[in-house]
């Protein structure tokens, strides 16, 4: 069978020790703490206040205009409060506290839908999926509804993603095993809206459990005799397959430029979570209230994967993992490769949570070797945007941005591959960042000089 | 909800916060430097077998005082002390496996100071040198103490002769120089039973080692490929002293340092290219003047100053060969729409062009 692939990347330790492990849901949290803003995008406003009964579903922050999505109450129960907490990269944003009566009663406006797919006109799609908050589940959280749109007549491929390249993180992979054929839905779905024919779902060999489900899927699904080029590619498994740039690359041959989009080469990416959130909407009406987290890492009892309504506390899934076994050094949301380092165990889970992992110190210590660069080459063959990440962290240590500039750093995905394999431990992404930031600053600077 | 295990450890007061990855392979600069060290042991053991408890010496040593003058050097400095990432020690290893085994037993002394004093540390430690420290520190030996460094002993000669003093002998390349094939079988020369510096003289087991750097994945194929490469062609299409050519070339690739050189001197990452390409041309320049200075120069052999010239070319290199960046078109760097194919500035070009015409 063919193996798409892409020029760089590196072969991971890959940890997927929760593959086997079934989804299961967590029991009903005491209260919830949902973030108004979950999402690239202007922050919803609250439309509910301290002492209103909500159910699930019910929208609690709205946005009235520009680039963002609504969010819902992910429990049945009573708003206690609005407060202010600061999310996982420190800014603070408006959160809707609410206390759960455990009714999982959903709000009355929700209904399925009654008339087929083939009815639906894309207006009437994207207008769906906006209501119902979709976001991209795969961390980067960008409005599903304005990807589609800007998609929509550049689109000639609706792709899934379902590579989940980032090492322990398997809730895709369990996804696509047990649900594999609300995914494959959701796809018609988006390929319906945006009138494509061809659909590939991508999936990293490490897989070959939901490769093989979800060709029989499809196969099931041929017999129906629908008149779409539907198929699984299998991608091999290399890091960072799942970068929407390098999945591109892989599938069609074709990179998308700098500062361009995948609908720009034709392409439209969707996370395998995100399709089948994007169905639920379609076909049920519900709006996105909760997600697949894996919670693995050295220190968790019994690593698994947990469907958790948005808001629920970190420390409400790690005691429903059996608790600590040993005192971690570090709490990760999503992957070990992209993710954040979080600080406080009440932090709620929100849509871009794809993995809790905790880690202790023993498994640290190789973060924390910080020598000098022997400038061995590992980071330049093993760059997936085929960059020279020493000689930007070089430049970006001696401030000497513009130089980096020249050397392309803005065009750094900051996938970490670089720092994975570097001997030395030098922080190269995180001298890359600092590089961009100044960058940045000073093009911000600039354009404000002239415009003063 | 919210039960609690008996036995489960508590969440800490305070939690690491820190960029991301927060994952790495686990291979460290130190663990490179024992690969080097395990793949120089085959021919470091075969020099001491061929030369005796004298090579044990002069290794031991420049292997001790590399590591000495490391840490005072450091210490006097006031950096961190790196002495156990081994890279010193792998300098003073080639350093002595670069010497005659008769050469006085300052030599070893004052040629590690040169390497790791001057050369490495002064240029601001591992990573920052612009020479191979080993390297630089032979040429330097050489310059400075010709005649001493200059006489070799017969293999194995130290069993039979009751005397220490060295047995001069003309080594495989000085014959070579002088247009006359090497007294030596191939397969003596190949083997290591010949004249030569400690670490020099065997050919198969220095491929051993670089066999085992490739398969760990320490160093690439280009520059070791590259450089021998070159020789070989060279030396087969302009042989010299009127051996057939197949001779000529394999007695030039089994004779000298070549061996030595192109697995573990020239693929020194600090001073070796970081891209493929790169070190293709490296290893090719390396190649093309050694066979130059062998032909052409002054001296026998032309390893170290051929490795030390192309040294000097590494970040020119690097730059001639960056990579064509993802969604960028080569030769296009600033650009101030930040992207775009070649082919879409072009279009956008034209187009800003008719708005205003």
């Amino acid at each position: 069978m063919k193996k798409y692939t892409f020029r760089g990347g590196t072969h991971l330790h890959e940890h997927k020790e929760t593959a086997g492990s079934a989804t299961e849901r967590l029991p009903e949290p005491a209260s919830v703490s949902i973030p108004l803003s979950q999402h690239i995008g202007a922050p919803a406003q609250p439309v509910v206040k301290p002492g209103d009964t909500v159910r699930m579903g019910q929208v609690i922050g709205a946005v009235e205009q520009g680039l963002g999505c609504p969010v819902h109450a992910s429990v049945s129960g009573t708003v206690k409060a609005i407060v202010t907490r600061r999310n996982a990269v420190g800014t603070p944003i408006q959160n809707v506290v609410i206390a759960n009566d455990g009714q999982r009663l959903w709000d009355e406006s929700i209904r399925a839908r009654e008339t087929g797919l083939q009815e639906a006109t894309t207006e009437e799609i994207v207008e769906v999926i906006r209501q119902a908050g979709i976001s991209g589940l795969g961390g980067a959280t960008f409005p599903t509804y304005a990807k589609i749109q800007s998609a929509v007549g550049k689109a000639e491929a609706v792709i899934v993603n379902c590579a989940e390249c980032e090492p322990y993180l398997t809730a895709n992979h369990r996804l696509l095993l047990e649900r594999g054929e609300i995914v494959l839905s959701g796809m018609e779905v988006v390929m319906h809206a945006l009138g494509v024919k061809t659909g590939i779902l991508a999936v990293e060999d490490n897989k070959p459990d939901a490769i093989a489900h979800l060709q029989e899927r499809l196969k099931k699904r041929e017999s129906l005799g629908r008149d779409a080029d539907i198929r699984v590619a299998v991608m091999k498994t290399k890091y960072p397959q799942g970068d929407e740039r390098q999945l591109v690359y892989a599938l069609t041959g074709r990179e998308i430029p700098a500062g361009k989009l995948p609908a720009d080469v034709g392409c439209m990416i969707l996370n395998a979570e995100t399709a089948a959130a994007v169905s639920r909407a379609f076909w049920r009406g519900l709006p996105l209230v909760s997600r697949i987290v894996t919670v693995a890492g050295d220190c968790v009892r019994q690593p698994k994967n947990v469907r958790v309504p948005l808001g629920a506390s970190v420390q409400d899934l790690i005691a429903f993992c059996g608790g600590l076994t040993q005192t971690p050094k570090k709490m990760i949301t999503g992957g070990p490769m992209m993710g954040y380092a979080l600080w406080d165990p009440e932090t709620p889970v929100v849509k871009s949570t794809s993995g809790i992992l905790l880690f202790s110190e023993a498994y640290d210590r190789i973060n924390t070797l910080h020598s000098p660069c022997i400038h061995c080459g590992r980071c330049v063959a093993h760059c997936p945007m085929h960059l020279m990440p020493n000689y930007l962290a070089q430049y970006a240590m001696a401030r000497d941005y513009d130089r980096a500039q020249e050397m392309d750093v803005m065009s750094c995905v900051e996938c970490g591959t670089c720092s994975y394999n570097c001997p030395a431990g030098v922080e190269i992404v995180q001298y890359i960042r600092v590089a961009k930031g100044a960058i940045r600053a000073k093009a911000a600077a600039l354009k404000a000089a002239r415009q003063a | 909800m919210n039960q609690t295990n008996p036995q489960a450890a508590p969440m800490p007061e305070l939690l690491t916060v820190s960029p991301s990855p927060h994952a790495r392979r686990g291979v460290t600069t130190t663990r490179l430097m024992i690969d080097v060290l395990i793949a120089l042991a085959p021919a470091t053991l075969w020099g001491v077998a061929a030369f005796g408890p004298r090579a044990a010496l002069v290794l031991l040593l420049s292997v001790a005082s590399a590591v000495l003058f490391e840490l005072l050097a450091q210490k006097l400095l006031r950096r961190p002390v790196t002495v156990r990432d081994c890279s010193a020690a792998v300098t003073g290893l080639l350093l002595g496996l670069n010497l005659s085994p008769d050469v006085p037993l300052y030599i070893p002394v004052v040629g590690a100071a040169f390497a790791i004093v001057v050369v490495k540390q002064l240029f601001g430690g591992i990573g920052k040198n612009v020479m191979n420290p080993a390297l630089a520190a032979r040429v330097f030996l050489m310059l400075a103490w010709t005649s001493g460094m200059t006489q070799f002993s017969e293999p194995f000669a130290y069993l039979s002769s009751g005397s220490v003093d060295a047995v001069a002998s003309a080594t495989p390349l000085a014959s070579l120089k002088v247009g006359v094939m090497p007294t030596e079988s191939l397969a003596d020369l190949f083997l290591g039973k010949t004249a030569g510096c400690i670490g020099e003289v065997s050919t198969l087991l220095l491929l051993v080692g670089g066999i085992y750097l490739l398969a760990r994945r320490v160093i690439g194929w280009q520059i070791p490929v590259s450089f021998l490469g070159t020789v070989a062609l060279l030396t087969f299409v302009f042989p010299q002293g009127g051996a057939d050519r197949l001779s000529f070339m394999a007695a030039s690739l089994c004779s000298g340092g070549l061996v030595l050189g192109a697995v573990f001197m020239a693929t020194d990452y600090v001073t070796s290219p970081v891209t493929g390409a790169g070190r293709l041309i490296y290893g090719c320049g390396c190649g093309l003047l050694v066979v130059f200075i062998r032909y052409f120069g002054g001296y026998p052999e032309g390893v170290s100053f051929a490795i030390l010239i192309m040294n000097a070319l590494v970040w020119y290199l690097d730059m001639l060969t960056k990579p064509r960046v993802y969604g960028k078109s080569r030769g296009k760097r600033r650009e101030q729409n930040g992207g775009g194919t070649r082919k879409n500035r072009r279009g956008d070009d034209r187009k800003e062009g008719g708005q205003g015409a």
